[in-house]
């Protein structure tokens, strides 16, 4: 298999370098684009397996390229964002983008990020209902939890939520994205419940609820589930 | 009045004038036409000089045609002697017809003068308020009015309400001196929103559509009441106009201001991050790349990339500052579980607090609270790093929250010195730090603290407690929304 090949979209020059070189020590082949339209007409030249995209754009608002890209293309998108813009994230997040990392970051973050994104892509068709994590094993077809030998007892809707989380390991999903998946449309105003619901989930799954490594909050944006 | 009574004089006279004529004419036709109807031809004259000439000449015309007709037409003639007392009754009728016509003729004039006058003012009202629908500011509106009260010998002066938000503060204008019993009365009048009267003035409330602006005092004159409460009633519809105008303004400018500084905060911030994202990003790069081949030059890059971390740290507090104190803080609230918030900012700061014992302390059932979530990690944060900061690698940072009563108190403590104040209240303001601090820092990030809890609703400490220093917050608790049960 060739190198997975990376589009860059992002204005700045020097943090374009520093993400070349990070992308370039992942072993993938990295283009580089100054603008949107540049970069749109990157991916369309040819197969392309990750876009990373600087929300701030001289030259369009990176929400509307996200759109538009989606309409021919599933490929992952890791938006690069600064903090204060969490409404942003969120938006470009429901707009279809996959993940994001908030500037500044360092290069492990941003080599973790673009590792779960590329092997997601790469293994979707490989579908089990048998998910593990941790000490913990998820039957998705029989509806039931294990630690161990021991079963863990999960109400439908804790199940539901879980097994949502399950199957988007590794990518944020806002609360949007989470309450249509588990509650279905029209519980706008209803946040509450899907927080009360992870952290019920958290303290049957964490070993740790308060610092969970699993079932992780991204503050302003939404859930990430990290196996 | 002279020129009055040469008016009714020579009315007087032309009336008398006519009875002569009216005699002369009859005189032909005495033998033909009895005494009666010639008497009815002199009551028509008495009748018609009262309808035009008035009642002094209808009186005169009145005796001089009985005079002449008892002379001239009633046997005898040429003589006074009243032969037949009957005729007394005729002269009685010709008084009576001459005063009562003239009486209702003179009223019905002063009607008629009476409704030309109401017109011409109802005219003027109309044209004072089609000026003040006209007028910029308060000055020109009462300019105008005091005007339209000069020109009828009305001095008034205007007194406005002139604090915004309800404190009654007067301006007064208009060119009459008011006593401080006077400006008291006043403001009674304005407090009552009732008409009140002294010896020599009226004070009349004002009001527009929503309250109270203002009082007009003019001096006492009877009569003027009406035009008096009619022009109040104007200067209340011109002033809360005005007022109301001016709000729309500055609340445009307001706008365009909050805009222009949110702008500028965005650029600003835009501007100075970018530079430390890629300072960082080099670094950490760098530092990979020259920590495998153990170069110390790897350590440098590790250094440059820490530092860089700190001052983005310090530089989101100055722009945090800045966003919080500049305008309103839009809070975005939501009902959220603590813990949650405690454990992301505890992911954040997971490399800082790397080799520090931490102890949290959260009950599993805390309630929800209404918080801005993103702001309260930041406020974590910040006690976080501070708690870091200020104690010796290794000491250990303890924080806990536990429902209080009406609140949720959550504390940051670490094992150390201390502040190194006696009253540590002080550090809460922008850009005041702990004398003798050797920690970095611009002393900001508990005045964005502070701000952000205030924005709560909530309260901010801090203090020294044996073997360390603690900063505790409380946040409001309410009533979290009601949910669904799911059977288990």
């Amino acid at each position: 298999m060739n190198a997975p090949r990376v589009v860059i979209v992002e204005d700045d020059l020097q943090i374009r370098r520093f993400v070349r070189d990070a992308v370039a020590k992942a072993g993938c082949t990295a283009i580089e684009a100054g603008t949107g339209q540049q970069g749109l007409a990157a991916i369309a030249a040819e197969e392309t397996q990750l876009l990373i995209l600087d929300l701030g754009l001289p030259d369009m608002n990176g929400v509307d390229l996200i759109r538009e890209l989606r309409h021919w293309s599933a490929l992952p998108i890791l938006i690069l964002s600064a903090r204060t813009t969490e409404r942003d994230k969120v938006e470009a997040l429901d707009a279809g983008a996959d993940d994001y990392l908030t500037k500044p970051f360092g290069l492990g973050e941003l080599l973790a990020r673009m590792r779960v994104l590329l092997r997601r892509h790469g293994s979707d068709a490989t579908a089990s209902p048998l998910f593990q994590f941790a000490d913990i094993e998820v039957d998705l077809a029989h509806h039931s939890v294990r630690r161990g030998d021991t079963e863990i007892k999960l109400t439908q809707l804790e199940f539901r939520l879980l097994a949502t989380f399950v199957s988007n390991a590794g990518k944020v999903m806002t609360q949007r994205t989470l309450m249509n998946e588990v509650w279905g449309p029209g519980h706008v105003g209803q946040e509450h419940y899907l927080r009360i619901y992870v952290r019920r989930l958290r303290q049957k799954i964490e070993q740790n609820p308060i610092q969970p490594r699993h079932l992780l909050t991204e503050i302003g944006v939404g859930y990430r589930f990290q196996p | 009045m002279p020129v009055t009574l040469s008016r009714t004089l020579t009315r007087t006279l032309s009336a008398l004038l006519l009875c002569i004529a009216m005699a002369l004419l009859a005189l032909p036709m005495r033998d033909w036409f009895e005494p009666a109807n010639t008497a009815m031809l002199f009551l028509l004259l008495v009748f018609l000089v009262a309808l035009k000439l008035g009642r002094t000449p209808a009186v005169a015309t009145a005796f001089a045609s009985v005079a002449l007709f008892d002379v001239l037409f009633v046997p005898p003639t040429f003589s006074l002697t009243v032969a037949d007392a009957q005729y007394l009754v005729v002269f009685a009728v010709m008084l009576a017809v001459g005063l009562i016509t003239s009486h209702l003729t003179a009223q019905l004039a002063e009607r008629k003068e009476a409704a030309q006058a109401s017109e011409r003012e109802m005219r003027q009202l109309y044209e004072l308020a089609r000026d003040l629908g006209a007028v910029l500011t308060v000055d020109q509106a009462v300019d105008r009015l005091a005007t339209f009260l000069s020109e009828r010998r009305l001095a008034a002066a205007v007194l406005i309400d002139a604090g915004l938000g309800g404190a009654e503060r007067f301006a007064t204008y208009g060119r009459l001196e008011l006593s401080p019993r006077d400006q008291e009365r006043a403001m009674a009048a304005y407090q009552q929103g009732a008409v009140l009267a002294s010896e020599a003035h009226w004070f009349i409330p004002f009001r527009g559509a929503t309250r109270v602006r203002g009082v007009l005092v003019a001096v006492y004159v009877d009569t003027a009441r009406p035009l008096l409460d009619a022009v109040a009633s104007l200067a209340g519809i011109a002033v809360e106009r005005l007022h109301y105008a001016e709000v729309a303004q500055r609340s445009e400018l307001e706008v365009a201001a909050e805009k222009l500084r949110t702008t500028i905060l965005a650029s600003l911030s835009h501007d100075l991050r970018t530079p430390l994202t890629s300072l960082i990003g080099l670094a950490d790069s760098l530092h990979a790349d020259l920590a495998v081949q153990k170069v110390g030059a790897g350590e440098t890059a590790g250094i440059i990339r820490d530092q860089a971390q700190a001052m983005h740290r310090m530089v989101t507090n100055l722009l945090d500052m800045a966003r919080l104190q500049s305008g309103r803080v839009q809070l975005d609230r939501q009902w959220q579980p603590i813990d949650e918030v405690v454990g992301s900012s505890l992911r954040l700061l997971a490399d800082l607090l790397a080799g520090r014992p931490v102890t949290v302390d959260l009950p599993g059932d805390l309630p929800l609270v209404l918080i801005d979530a993103v702001l309260i990690e930041r406020v974590l944060c910040n006690l976080l790093e501070n708690a870091v900061k200020h104690s010796i690698p290794g000491a250990g940072i303890r924080l806990s929250a536990h429902a209080a009563g009406e609140t949720l108190q959550i504390a940051v403590c670490n094992e150390g010195g201390g502040f190194p104040l006696d009253d540590p209240t002080g550090l809460f303001d922008p850009f005041v730090r702990g004398e003798g601090t050797l920690a970095p820092g611009t002393g900001i990030g508990l005045a964005v603290c502070r701000t952000i809890v205030l924005a709560h609703g909530g309260h901010i400490t801090a203090e020294n407690h044996p073997g360390g220093a603690c900063v505790r917050f409380g946040l409001p608790l309410g009533t979290p929304p009601e949910m669904e049960g799911e059977p288990a």
